[in-house]
């Protein structure tokens, strides 16, 4: 797969929006040596507005909100969002609790769902793929 | 005979333009498309609102921290003691001299 107009390596900010830990480790494993995507150039950053990708995990919690909304305000345009894990999708196991204001697509707008409690790293790294060709589209302006 | 080591000031603006033209290079090559007055040009605070420019800067008082820590127990009943209210002030200055008068009798007697 090559692409034209995205030249770079991708770099992904990692969010926990009151996540249960499970999915944050599985994204942690991408980088471990079994996986290792960094030798793809895909690494996770401190900073928001370094990132081309934001990777967000958790239900999204009350006091979670108005950060969510900044982080994501604070990357660079062509942006991705991916919701990691069950609980950024719907819910998930707290999806009744009267903390939430989730799922993440209520507060920002999300371009590639990874369903699972939590998702297998190999899912994510797919989900990253996905996030990278449609970022090359969105540099080629075709979004 | 002490040999000096190599010296040209030629050679280090050189040097120093090269560098300046790396750096450029560099900077050159980085993200362009920041947009100026949104939260993309703003710090990042873990997603925190970031504090007016004039509450970003560090403290002058920040430096004599550990100085304060050491001293504390000498600070905290002096710091107490300033109250800022003149009738207080008069109480100590009028304590300190009866204190210093009777130590100056005592002084005379011996």
């Amino acid at each position: 797969m090559g692409f034209n107009s995205f030249k770079r390596a991708l770099w992904a900010y990692h969010l926990n929006t009151g996540s249960c830990n499970g999915c944050d480790i599985e994204i942690l494993a991408t980088l471990t040596p079994r996986y290792d995507v960094e030798r793809f150039g895909i690494v996770l950053v401190g900073s928001p507005r370094h990132a081309d990708v934001l990777l967000v995990t958790g239900p999204v919690a009350r006091q979670m909100a108005s950060r969510v909304k900044r982080v994501y305000e604070q990357v660079p345009d062509p942006k991705m969002v991916i919701v990691v894990g069950n609980c950024g999708i719907e819910g998930g196991v707290f999806h009744e609790s009267y903390n939430l204001v989730g799922p993440v697509d209520q507060i920002i707008p999300v371009d590639v769902y990874v369903p699972g409690c939590p998702p297998r790293p190999e899912a994510i790294i797919e989900a990253v793929v996905k996030a990278w060709v449609k970022l090359e589209k969105a540099e080629q302006g075709v979004r | 005979m002490i040999s000096l080591p190599f010296w040209n000031p030629i050679i280090c603006i050189i040097a120093f333009v090269i560098l300046i033209a790396i750096a450029c290079l560099f900077r050159s090559r980085g993200q362009k498309k920041y947009k100026e007055g949104t939260a993309q040009t703003e710090i990042f605070l873990s997603g925190e609102e970031p504090p007016a420019v004039e509450q970003r800067h560090i403290k002058s008082h920040n430096i004599y921290w550990g100085f304060f820590q050491t001293l504390k127990q000498y600070y905290d009943p002096t710091v107490r003691a300033h109250t800022g209210i003149i009738n207080d002030f008069i109480i100590w200055l009028i304590a300190i001299a009866a204190l210093t008068a009777v130590i100056l009798l005592i002084a005379s007697l011996t």
